[in-house]
């Protein structure tokens, strides 16, 4: 067990001492320990242990507050519910608030008070990225981002390659030997970013994009460089560290003088670079940031693309990721789409801003030591898309894809998981044939 | 004047200082300024989130425990009611008046029912393994001085007699109140704002 | 930590049951792998995915891009991810004995 530094310990609780406003000290104090939170969580809903009650994680973190940051926890710690932070302590925080929580907010709407979990749950993450304890496969994708400017340290030529050989599929595929994937090309009206998965394993979903972009005849470019939407900073709650990987995005949309930042399919990704991004950087963004998801809500609505929906006859059922509905606001929009695209859809039970997480969200997907808790809360995700008879499971999101993926074959459930911008290229009409 | 009554108003004022003054601190520290560009409504979603997301059917809080939910609202009830009530004690105490017997009886059988929920939550803590795991002392404390509170304000109106058994009881829960977790009295209302302020700036609220 | 054992040999694995030490896998542990993902036996078409994968990490010390799979096996995309249900990442690149790679994998 490492022995906590003094000083690292000390900035840690200093975190807690913010009063730059008032929202982390309201909910660290909000919590009345009701425990009804406990059933609206998958990992206590999964293995029915005391531990994973949100309330329990929500007082992790709180207890430290009460123990440093007030005068009742320090003369009467036991009275008032305040603990110390020692080596132990901190072991089962990193237990519990990286491996233990997803941070997919579903408890924080269930509250009956209204406490932010989530939010200090990150707080916690932070408390221990300070104290240089986060796990080391979590923080290995970290580095590797800030490293090499993506999260799978894939070099520029390799990257390169792999965009003239899915463009030359795209050219074929159109019949068009006009049809691009433009890279590092100036003065383009979006930016387009990618999962770094896509280039390197799953494909599919840039050429499903380019389609649609073809479509349009969209005015879009890629860079070479910086492409990777993630930020595992986000999640590692390194804000230094997070800091420099939304930075990489932003320079770069300026460099090559992009008009608007389009976040590719990913929720942690959209989330950190469209809501937490400017804050990291501490300024407002002089470009506008969208969605994919609201992107392609938007060609759809004014007619920039056509879509035939009797092209998906299959049953499909979507997958809320829990940064972009619940915590980003794209409930409507995703179903929009969706039921333009698809001629059957069966929503799952509950669904939208109630659904349960995939399961690997909260960088549960890289902390290979969760591996057994992940799959077995996964399981929830499992029985709700069995129970909705789909054969395409519809996610805006590459991590929670490769979660379902897993769930998929670990539970035999027999479907195919697609991106929306999958699902949408498959039901285009482009010049008046479908493709 | 009985001394107990006075340490009791003594503790009352000591109470709302500390409230007040948490309750300003709170207000002059304000919201965190979001530099994203803002995805809703804050007005309607702060206003959903004090109404229409409380509402039983929104809150699997409430909807997945129905017997529990009824049971504390019922026990919060009882709370305010004594509260109420120990205002109009001190009020009459000093005008000299006593409350109609009527009243006083009605009064005193609610907060016997309140009181009995409040025990019964109280046994519930004790005894389930999950709530057992998240509780410290400071849950054992609030619950049964706030119990107690109801009880012994329910014994008083039939038993004047009982007085200083309910001022004292009254004045430590004063005491305790913005020490132990009931000052989610305060932050309750502040919780709510900062959640509705957060689903408000991401376009998830109102649903 | 998980462990397996094969004919006397143990081989120890992460929590996502890839190799901790990729240097000793060998041709029975991608059987044993490729097993457990429900992939009866390898074919001629999944060895040829192993070995491109394979020689990259030793040359280069990480998995190829699914570009360089497909050109040096000439199997198509799909018939990739059929081989392998898992996928790329957590499918082939564990049966070819790697670490597991970082990012939304």
């Amino acid at each position: 067990m490492k022995v906590l530094d003094k000083e690292l310990k000390k900035k840690a609780i200093n975190l807690l001492k913010n009063e730059s406003d008032s929202k982390l000290i309201t909910h660290l104090n909000a919590c009345v320990r009701c425990g009804l939170c406990a059933d609206s969580c998958m990992f206590y809903l999964a293995h029915k242990e005391p531990q994973y009650t949100p309330a329990a994680k929500v007082a992790m973190v709180s207890s430290l507050y009460r123990r440093y940051c007030t005068y009742a926890g320090k003369m009467a710690p036991a009275l008032v519910n305040a603990k110390e932070l020692d080596e132990e302590y901190a072991e089962k925080m990193v237990d519990m608030l990286f491996g233990g929580c997803t941070m997919c907010g579903r408890c924080v709407k269930h509250c009956s008070i209204g406490v932010d979990i989530s939010y200090l749950v990150k707080k916690g993450r932070e408390m221990l990225a300070t104290m240089n304890m986060v796990p080391a496969t979590l923080q290995s994708t970290v580095d590797a981002a800030v490293n090499t400017g993506n999260n799978m340290a894939i070099p520029v030529e390799e990257f390169t390659e792999t965009i003239k050989w899915l463009e030359s599929d795209l050219i074929d595929e159109m019949e068009d030997p006009e049809a691009r994937i433009p890279l590092d090309e100036t003065d383009k009206e979006l930016f387009y970013t990618l999962n770094p998965r896509e280039p390197k394993f799953f494909p599919l979903s840039i050429s499903a994009m380019a389609k649609v972009f073809y479509a349009a005849k969209a005015n879009w470019t890629l860079s070479s460089k910086y492409y990777d939407v993630t930020n595992y900073g986000y999640f590692n709650a390194n804000n230094a560290e997070a800091t420099i990987i939304a930075k990489n995005l932003y320079d770069e949309i300026h460099k090559l003088r992009g008009k608007k930042l389009i976040l590719g399919e990913c929720g942690h990704g959209s989330r950190a670079n469209r809501w937490e991004g400017p804050n990291y950087l501490k300024k407002k963004y002089d470009f506008e940031t969208l969605t994919a998801v609201e992107l392609i809500g938007d060609y759809i609505r004014k007619g920039t693309i056509t879509l035939d929906k009797s092209l998906n006859k299959q049953v499909c059922t979507i997958h809320d990721p829990c940064n972009l509905i619940r915590n980003g606001g794209m409930f409507k929009e995703i179903r929009f789409i969706v039921n333009s695209s698809v001629e059957n859809l069966v929503e799952m039970d509950p669904y939208g801003n109630d659904n349960y997480c995939c399961g690997g969200g909260g960088g549960m997907l890289a902390m290979s030591e969760y591996n057994d808790r992940r799959l077995k809360i996964g399981k929830i995700k499992a029985d709700q898309i069995t129970a909705t008879g789909a054969k395409i499971v519809i996610t805006p999101c590459h991590n929670c894809v490769d979660q379902l993926l897993q769930i998929n074959h670990t539970y035999k459930l027999g479907v195919r998981i697609m991106t929306i911008s999958e699902i949408v290229a498959d039901a285009l009409v482009i010049n008046n044939k479908t493709k | 004047m009985s001394w107990y009554i006075i340490a009791a108003l003594a503790a009352a004022v000591v109470c709302i200082a500390a409230f007040a003054f948490q309750f300003f601190k709170l207000l002059k520290m304000g919201v965190p300024e979001d530099l994203s560009d803002k995805g809703g409504d804050i007005g309607k979603a702060v206003a959903y989130s004090y109404t229409k997301a409380m509402m039983p059917q929104h809150k699997e809080s409430a909807y997945l425990h129905l017997p529990t939910y009824a049971a504390g609202m019922i026990y919060h009830m009882g709370t305010f009611l004594s509260l109420a009530l120990f205002l109009v004690i001190v009020i009459l105490n000093f005008a000299g008046v006593e409350m109609p017997v009527v009243i006083n009886s009605v009064i005193a059988a609610l907060l016997f029912i309140t009181s009995a929920l409040g025990f019964a939550i109280l046994i519930k803590r004790m005894v389930k393994e999950e709530l057992k795991f998240i509780s410290g002392a400071d849950d054992y404390i609030s619950n049964l001085l706030t119990t107690l509170f109801q009880l012994f304000s329910a014994l008083y109106l039939i038993f004047p007699a009982t007085g200083m058994l309910y001022f004292v009881c009254t004045a430590l829960l004063f005491l305790w109140m913005p020490v132990g977790k009931i000052k989610h009295l305060l932050y309750f209302f502040f919780a709510r704002y900062h959640l509705g302020y957060f689903y408000g700036w991401r376009g998830t609220w109102p649903e | 930590m998980a462990q397996i054992e094969l004919e006397g040999k143990v081989f120890e694995l992460d929590g996502d049951g890839f190799l901790t030490t990729p240097e000793v896998w060998n041709d029975q542990v991608a059987e044993l792998f490729a097993k457990s993902d429900g992939i009866e036996e390898l074919t001629e078409k999944h060895w040829a995915v192993v070995r491109v994968i394979r020689k990259n990490f030793e040359e280069k010390g990480n998995a190829p891009m699914i570009r360089t799979i497909c050109q040096e096996t000439g199997l198509r995309l799909k018939e990739i991810y059929e081989l392998f249900p898992l996928g790329p990442a957590r499918g082939a690149c564990r049966v070819a004995g790697l670490p597991k790679p970082d990012g939304c994998v």
